[in-house]
């Protein structure tokens, strides 16, 4: 049954999902969600594919109320979650009763939550994607009184039954830390940067406020070219690391600009690229050196947790009956046996 | 990082760049034969569509080709690659004929707000460096940031044009900029350092076409002058190829 979601504290909040990711070949940044592991187990908790559109909110506190019966599932930043003035929990199948309201509150041990609601929410696409982009203006970014529409209504659930401990199936949730540890491989200009390039994995950086979806700043020690020839415009990757002036490091991340003329120094794991999305001005990073890989390998874990988390989500929400007609109760072990 | 050299093409490298993409760079002295070359090999990416492959972006002597390192890996694409080049050794670039772009400008005033600072750092008039811009056709080398900007070899001014010192936080759709030996047309209001000399009147971005600019790399593109009175005349029209 379609009902929707009615914004009433906006926040800093957009609808996205996983990127564009044929946005770079048009010279559009991929962007969607920062923070992509956790979006995708926001997505797998409320029983949607891992790309659904969700919302991506940013440091502020956010409200909405839901006009029918929804489930929904909060992830990424530790925060204060209230459903109806009940306090609920995160990284959990959520029930949502009509006229209730949601909130999110102190956001604080990282920067960017995401809310997943079962059957996902109605957003306009651009490229495949939903994902708002700032440079063309394309996108739906939530303000006071801003209707989402959802497609499915879900029936309020017991509460004991969420009292199975899924999660120790397997997802480990992220760590938010105010000092973070950030793997990164060589770039392919490292060489221009001589024997300057190590001070990236002997100074601690400070993130600074200046920072936002299209790179990070980070204060402290910086490696300095050694070359001064001209740099042809080139496709930059996501994650690079860019020394552009005298006073900080650059870290692109999702909504970066797909060319620039700066040399790549080092380039950030796509693992660790979502510990930099949740990190807040002041907060303190060190880089530590990896391979392609072994950042490859960590990438595929994470993965793989995610699929044993789809799966236990799969069976619990088919004896629940949730997400399609109830079938009769599967032969899996039971959770957390 | 071996070389791949092949008697039709430049020698080639790959470089990694992270988990989720390669750098592919031709690099011989013949600029045009490097270009030529990463844009036909992101074609044949593009049209191969490989598994986990998202695209490649091509610019002058390179190619970014981004990938999902949880479908693929650096080590599969970097050999996909060298399989499109052999490939490419075999049958060519493809060959297609430019289309052309007619694009009128206001140059100066309002529109142009950077055209005599431009003139006074080349030492030529104003009507000087305006005959200079609109005396040639442009290749558009690559799509660059923001949004899908046509990239093109500058005009034939005897100096290269510095960026300014203060970037300007936005610069308005259409505007008509310089920098270093390049040519640029802003799609959309974004940031910007380069010299804005004019502005098309002409809508270049369509967010809701697909593609979202009307021009590829490879095709052609002349200024022509207007006077500030047929802005408005112009205003709201699409860019669209002569022919």
């Amino acid at each position: 049954m379609n009902g929707s979601l009615v914004i009433q504290q906006p926040g800093n909040s957009v609808v996205t999902d996983l990127g564009r990711f044929r946005g770079p070949r048009f010279g559009l940044p991929v962007n969607g969600a920062l923070d992509q592991f956790s979006a995708r187990a926001a997505n797998i908790l409320a029983g949607n594919a891992d790309n659904s559109p969700l919302l991506e909110i940013t440091a502020l506190d956010f409200r909405m109320r839901a006009t029918t019966d929804i489930l929904i599932a909060v992830t990424g930043t530790p925060l204060h979650l209230t459903v109806g003035g009940r306090e609920c929990q995160q990284w959990e199948p959520v029930s949502v009763r009509a006229g209730e309201t949601v909130a999110l509150r102190r956001l604080d041990g990282g920067l960017r939550a995401y809310v997943a609601v079962h059957g996902s929410v109605h957003a306009p696409v651009l490229l495949g994607s939903c994902a708002p982009d700032t440079v063309v203006g394309f996108g739906l970014r939530l303000t006071e009184g801003t209707e989402l529409r959802t497609f499915k209504s879900v029936p309020p659930i017991r509460q004991p039954y969420f009292d199975l401990p899924l999660f120790r199936l397997g997802l480990t949730r992220p760590e938010f830390h105010s000092t973070a540890v950030v793997d990164v491989t060589d770039g392919p200009d490292v060489d221009e940067f001589g024997g300057t390039a190590d001070l990236l994995y002997s100074t601690e950086y400070t993130v600074s406020g200046r920072s936002n979806h299209i790179g990070l700043r980070l204060g402290g020690a910086l490696p300095e070219r050694q070359s001064t020839a001209e740099v042809l415009s080139r496709g930059v990757p996501v994650g690079a690391i860019e020394v552009p002036s005298r006073e900080e490091l650059l870290v692109l991340h999702r909504g970066r600009g797909v060319t620039a003329g700066y040399p790549v120094l080092a380039v950030v794991t796509s693992r660790s690229l979502d510990v930099l999305a949740q990190a807040r001005p002041g907060h303190k990073i060190t880089f530590r050196k990896t391979t392609v890989p072994e950042a490859t390998a960590k990438h595929r874990a994470a993965l793989r947790e995610l699929e044993t988390l789809r799966s236990t989500v799969g069976t619990v929400f088919s004896l629940l009956g949730v997400g399609g007609p109830p079938g009769p109760p599967r032969l899996a072990p039971a959770a957390g046996s | 990082m071996p070389a791949v050299s092949t008697p039709a093409l430049p020698p080639v490298e790959v470089f990694e760049s992270g988990d989720a993409a390669l750098r592919v760079v031709a690099s011989s002295a013949d600029r045009e034969a490097n270009w030529a070359t990463v844009h036909a090999l992101a074609e044949w990416l593009d049209a191969a569509g490989a598994d986990g492959v998202h695209g490649a972006v091509p610019t002058y002597d390179s190619l970014l080709v981004e990938f999902d390192p949880g479908v693929t890996s650096a080590r599969q694409v970097r050999a996909f690659v060298l399989l499109g080049l052999r490939q490419l050794e075999f049958t060519g670039a493809p060959a297609r004929a430019p289309r052309e772009f007619s694009v009128p400008v206001v140059y100066g005033g309002e529109y142009g707000p950077d055209l005599e600072r431009v003139a006074e750092q080349q030492q030529l008039s104003v009507e000087e460096i305006i005959t200079l811009h609109t005396a040639k056709s442009y290749v558009i080398r690559c799509l660059g940031a923001p949004a899908g900007s046509p990239m093109m070899d500058g005009p034939d001014f005897p100096l290269p044009v510095p960026r300014l010192k203060d970037p300007r936080l936005s610069v308005p759709a259409g505007a008509v900029s310089v920098a270093g030996r390049q040519a640029v047309i802003a799609p959309a209001a974004a940031p910007g350092g380069w010299c804005v000399i004019g502005q098309t009147p002409l809508t270049v971005l369509d967010a809701a076409a697909e593609p979202l600019v009307p021009y590829v790399p490879g095709d052609v593109l002349r200024f022509h002058r207007i006077p500030p009175e047929d802005f408005a005349t112009y205003a709201g029209r699409k860019l669209e190829a002569a022919r």
